[in-house]
């Protein structure tokens, strides 16, 4: 797929993400978009392109049971137990609509969501099968490109508003303090996807998702100090990407455990892998 | 010749030839060892890849360079922040000096017999180096330059230095030179640095005179003379100085006492970060592209990264930097520069801010 091609499937994707309700209604219309296909031929383009755009668009979908099946060799369509920060267990519910306005309730009708942010069909289960290296690493990176996303989305916010709104006579963004909390947002949003852009094996994999997870949390801490007042009212955006990034953080193990998990790793090893070469 | 070749066939030489340092860590002394590498890979050709046959290269991509810090940098060869220094004064003497004066000396500073200095920051002028006041005046077909300039590494070692000076108002007003260390008038006066060794100077101007023919670039080109090291520093030499810091990072996991893994694995994640970013800059720079702004973000994440290491050294080594005569202790002292050198990290978030964000003026 070349870079034109990639371009207007994005758009596509774009368009349908932010047309098409969340949930199960977009599930539809990414399969009738392509996306088995896309995710069994082309996953390195699809994924970081779907989970990315789910990110932006602060939309649902349920398309990560996909990329775990699919990585374990298995049919995808199916609902595999996830593992949760703190040795949970959660199960992806398909076939779920969001609450309306979502983000208003925080137990939803079928009290099947997860509670912090309503929109994700997270249910919590006693036990689960562990994943696969494989699947993990697969779910990983997806998760990792969702939540550089959704803090991508965050900045574009916190932007906005920092030079939409005046104070002292003057746009907030001229203050330093507010363009320098705005620039480390930006600093660790593109080392996270620079981490995401190398990620191939499992350690790799790892490595991408905690740097997005810390990236995403740095944009929300960040953003919302922009943002202040109107950013903590449910009336903004804002607020439905802090609570998506902080589950989605957790979800396939949480920047704080994998972080702990790769100096663990370091120690046994006694050397510290080399990713990225020249070549 | 290509990376693979390149790589391969310079690690079969640096097996045959031992450029281990020696017991001299002194200034001194890694100024020496620093010579005697350069002299060395310079005379075996190595050094000599990835710059133009008309200053003594070979020819070949830039990104041999890059690999070269990198496998120099991995055996712990050379100090790595000097060693670097070429990528930001040959590029320089490449577009900016005439050809014969680029010719003569380029393979000077390559081939290890002479050191070079940058004479840019002032005691008025650190981030602020367009308001920069060494006064250079015209005389005949000569230049005469009066003034000082402050923390210029290794000026004591240095036979050339590239000069800022002022020749009129504003940007505009800024002319280069490269300008021989022994002419009359220079007074070199080093300062001892916190971590313990007189790696920069004061550097004194009292009616200097530089021919003409050593100006680089034309009257008032001083400005793009400074800036047009940038992508060069921002490519292979921060791929050295990262090559440099995962081999730290390795002899601290060998050595590590506090087994913290939480410590070891953020301080992993932030060097692997920023080596991911830096290889995009690589893969860019080596296809020709322009390097502009964005590497202000590899700046911030280096210098972070470079910090949070020495960090974790001083928490899980503990007493090795405060205790010990060991290495650990000038290198962690040394790292707290890491965000100020080469333009602060405050300066590198206002770029960002302002030509990445879009965020318009302070
Ligand atoms: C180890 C070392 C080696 C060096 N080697 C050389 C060399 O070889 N040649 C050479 O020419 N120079 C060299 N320098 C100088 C270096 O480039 C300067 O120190 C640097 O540019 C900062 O200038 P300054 O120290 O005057 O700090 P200042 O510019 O006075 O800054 C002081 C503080 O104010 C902040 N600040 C300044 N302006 C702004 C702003 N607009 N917004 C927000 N914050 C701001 C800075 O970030 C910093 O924290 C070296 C420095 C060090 C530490």
């Amino acid at each position: 797929m070349d870079a034109a091609e990639r371009d207007l499937l994005g758009q596509s994707l774009r368009k349908i993400m932010t047309s098409t309700v969340a949930g199960p209604a977009l599930d539809g219309e990414l399969a009738e978009l392509g996306w088995p296909e896309l995710l069994a031929e082309l996953p390195e383009v699809a994924v970081p392109l779907v989970f990315g755009l789910l990110g932006e668009t602060g939309t649902v979908a349920s398309v990560l049971n996909d990329v775990v099946l699919a990585a374990a060799g298995q049919e995808i369509g199916g609902t595999p137990s996830l593992p949760y920060a703190g040795g949970r267990w959660l199960v992806w519910a398909r076939d779920v609509e969001p609450p309306a306005g979502a983000g208003v309730e925080s137990t939803g009708p079928t009290g099947a969501f997860a509670v912090l942010d309503p929109a994700l069909p997270l249910r919590q289960v006693d036990a689960g099968e562990p994943l696969t290296e494989v699947a993990l690493a697969a779910g990983r990176r997806a998760l990792g490109w969702w939540l550089v996303g959704s803090g991508r989305a965050m900045l574009t916010l916190a932007r906005e508003h920092a030079l939409a709104r005046a104070q002292f006579g003057k746009p907030i963004a001229s203050f330093q303090a507010v363009r320098h909390k705005l620039a480390e947002t930006l600093v660790a949003l593109d080392g996270a996807e620079a981490t995401l852009l190398l990620a191939s094996d499992d350690f790799s994999s790892l490595l991408a998702k905690a740097a997005a997870g810390q990236a995403a949390l740095t944009a929300a801490k960040h953003c919302q100090q922009v943002l202040a007042g109107i950013g903590y009212t449910t009336e903004h955006d804002l607020h439905r990407h802090i609570e998506r990034v902080l589950v989605l953080d957790g979800l396939l193990g949480s920047t704080k455990e994998l972080t702990k998990q790769i100096g663990a790793t370091l120690r046994r090893d006694r050397v510290a892998p080399r990713y990225a070469h020249l070549l | 010749m290509n990376v693979s070749e390149f790589r391969t066939g310079l690690r079969a030489w640096l097996e045959d030839n031992d450029l281990t340092p020696g017991p001299d860590g002194s200034l001194a002394g890694q100024v020496e060892q620093l010579g005697r590498v350069r002299r060395a890979l310079f005379d075996a050709g190595w050094m000599r890849y990835g710059w133009p046959e008309h200053v003594g290269g070979l020819g070949g991509p830039a990104v041999l360079r890059a690999v070269l810090g990198e496998e120099i940098a991995s055996r712990e060869l050379a100090p790595p922040n000097f060693y670097a220094l070429i990528e930001v004064l040959v590029p320089t003497m490449i577009d900016y000096a005439r050809p014969e004066l680029a010719a003569e000396m380029v393979p000077r500073l390559l081939g290890g017999a002479e050191q070079w200095c940058q004479g840019f920051s002032e005691p008025g002028s650190g981030s602020d180096l367009a308001s920069l006041s060494t006064k250079a005046e015209q005389r005949g077909d000569t230049w005469v330059v009066n003034g000082q300039k402050v923390w210029t590494s290794l000026a004591q070692f240095a036979q050339r230095c590239v000069l800022l000076t002022r020749t009129g108002p504003g940007h505009g007003g800024i002319t280069a030179f490269f300008l021989d260390m022994d002419t009359p008038g220079i007074t070199v006066r080093p300062i001892l640095a916190m971590h313990g060794e007189e790696e920069f100077c004061e550097v004194f101007f009292d009616d200097v005179v530089i021919p003409a023919d050593r100006m680089l670039g034309k009257v008032g080109d001083g400005w793009a003379v400074a800036g047009s090291v940038l992508p060069f520093e921002r490519s292979t030499s921060f791929w050295h100085r990262i090559n440099h810091l995962y081999a730290r990072f390795d002899h601290l996991l060998a050595e590590a006492i506090d087994p913290d893994e939480a410590a070891l694995g953020a301080t992993y994640l932030g060097l692997h970060t920023a080596r991911c970013r830096s290889h995009g800059t690589q893969l860019r720079f080596g296809e020709g592209l322009p390097l502009g702004p964005e590497t202000s973000v590899d700046k911030v994440l280096l210098g972070t990264s470079e910090q949070h290491l020495y960090d974790a050294v001083r928490e899980l080594l503990p007493g090795a930097v405060e205790l010990a005569d060991s290495q650990w202790r000038p290198e962690y002292l040394y790292s707290r520069a890491a965000t100020i050198y080469g333009g602060s990290s405050e300066i590198q978030r206002n770029i960002i801010a302002r030509r990445l964000l879009g965020l318009g003026k302070e």
